[in-house]
């Protein structure tokens, strides 16, 4: 479980978050959508504790992120693929975050073997295309098993069959009960994986609902276009 | 801790760089090493009023700077090179992530120094022979341990120095430039100031403050304790710019 509490961050003059409060809830997907720069990476940043808030706060299970003591076997997180050290071999890019939270190097090969990167695992991640890399920061986020994951805009750069990939993992994570936060822009995407949406814009919650009660009258699309209207950049 | 020092040192051994750096460590002490046979073969080939006349041929003297500043060049990039959104996801207590990327590099700087000092001094020595000073800057073992210390001393301040550094700065090219100036450009320009000036701000300059820690410099400025003390003043206060920006900074 995901609880952002009256979260507030701001960035010298500009608010990225605005007292945003809203739940992720287990055995769910729960789509995050809003306008470029409505915050949204802000807040799954802030979940992390990357970023500090100005105000409020975000927990995970009851926890601050920065509190746990092995934060990967709790939450797997894929923020930014690019985040990492281009120079390194892919497998060993995962066996140091392994090491960093116990967790053993077999997961690590095994893992790039799930996501279909076993045989780029000796290649700098230079050397890698930006659906792999996708899929090495999905790896990334699996190590740990954990129960709650997040993920921000994942399909970013993924062809068809790796777009059906995410689908099916993410909705697979919330069948074993896990706790899924994903962003995306990609409507027709989001109305086949979430069950639950959160919409904000200019960092404040426009709402929190089922995905069916969106699409009751139309199209998710049509939906999000209407409440978010006006509101965007 | 033990885990984020288990990660630090597998990022640190599972790219390029560091090994480029310890290779270049290993070709100044071979360089060295070339340099005091050179000056050994002059030395022979002169006569005794000239020998008297010789600079030492201890390549180890030569070698120090250039090693301090490629053990800072290591610890900016323990600081500086793997993005910290990703080193803070894994790690996101930045006072254990600070703790492990610095027993990393003290480890490292120790090691380097230490094996830096040995081979180098060591190497001069066979070169040197039974030669009389002063081409022979030191007599034994008992004598060139306060110079080998205070410069493994050194080694591993201008380390913990790139680190920190490089954790406020969050550069690797600002670090080695700022590294730079402090080690070399500053100290060129210290002893051209009018006096006093020229001599105070000198004796705090790293490569004088090396020579003070040894003893070796008659009447000087600052005691050995006073020396080992400014010494560690450096590392401490780059360690604490690097602490406040790693606490209070968003990743
Ligand atoms: N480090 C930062 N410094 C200053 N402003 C920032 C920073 N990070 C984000 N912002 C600002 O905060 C706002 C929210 O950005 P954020 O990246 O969270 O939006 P987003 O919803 O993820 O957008 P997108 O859909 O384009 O990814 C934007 O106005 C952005 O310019
Ligand atoms: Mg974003």
């Amino acid at each position: 479980m995901i609880e952002v509490r009256n979260l507030t961050k701001r960035y010298g003059g500009t608010t990225a978050v605005d007292d945003l409060s809203f739940t992720v809830h287990p055995g769910l997907v729960t789509g995050f959508l809003g306008p470029n720069g409505a915050g949204k990476s802000t807040t799954m940043r802030m979940v992390l504790g990357l970023d500090r808030p100005t105000g409020g706060e975000a927990l995970v299970n009851g926890r601050r992120y920065a509190d746990l003591d092995q934060p990967l076997r709790h939450v797997g997180a894929l923020l930014d693929p690019a985040a990492v050290h281009h120079g390194r071999r892919a497998l060993d890019h995962l066996r140091w975050l392994a090491a960093s939270n116990g967790i053993s190097g077999r997961r690590a090969v095994a893992l790039l073997e799930q996501v279909g990167l076993g045989g780029v695992r000796d290649k700098r991640i230079r050397a890698l295309s930006l659906g792999m890399k996708q899929r090495l920061g999905v790896a990334a986020a699996l190590l740990g098993d954990p129960e709650v994951l997040m993920f921000d805009e994942p399909v970013n750069g993924l062809d068809p069959e790796g777009v059906r990939w995410i689908r099916d993992l993410v909705r697979g994570l919330a069948e074993e009960g896990r706790t899924i936060f994903v962003s995306s822009h990609l409507m027709s995407e989001m109305a086949l994986t979430a069950d639950h949406v959160v919409i904000v814009a200019r960092g404040r919650l426009i709402t929190e609902t089922p995905m069916e009660a969106l699409t009751r009258n139309g199209s998710l699309e049509d939906a999000y276009l209407d409440l978010t209207s006006g509101r965007g950049l | 801790m033990k885990n984020a020092l288990a990660a630090e040192w597998t990022k640190l051994r599972t790219v390029r760089a560091p090994f480029g750096i310890v290779a270049a460590i290993g070709l100044m002490v071979v360089a060295g090493a070339a340099l005091s046979w050179l000056i050994v073969r002059d030395y022979d080939g002169s006569p005794a009023a000239e020998q008297a006349e010789f600079a030492s041929a201890d390549s180890s003297v030569v070698i120090t700077p250039v090693v301090q500043f490629l053990v800072a060049a290591l610890g900016a990039l323990v600081a500086t090179s793997d993005p910290r959104l990703t080193a803070l996801t894994a790690v996101p207590d930045r006072k254990r992530l600070l703790a492990a990327k610095t027993v990393l590099v003290a480890t490292a700087a120790a090691v380097l120094g230490v094996v830096a000092l040995a081979t180098s001094t060591g190497t001069s020595r066979l070169v040197m022979g039974d030669r009389p000073p002063p081409i022979a800057p030191w007599d034994g073992l008992g004598d060139v341990l306060p110079w080998a210390g205070a410069a493994v001393l050194s080694i591993l301040v201008t380390g913990l120095t790139g680190l920190g550094i490089g954790l406020a700065v969050r550069s690797t090219a600002v670090t080695v430039v700022v590294v730079g100036v402090l080690l070399w450009g500053v100290p060129a320009v210290t002893p051209m100031l009018p006096e006093p000036w020229d001599v105070d701000a000198s004796a705090v300059m790293v490569p004088y403050l090396v020579w003070e820690v040894a003893g070796v410099v008659d009447d000087p400025p600052l005691s050995p304790a006073a020396a080992v003390a400014c010494l560690l003043l450096y590392a401490l206060v780059a360690l604490g710019a690097g602490t406040v920006a790693l606490l209070r900074q968003d990743a």
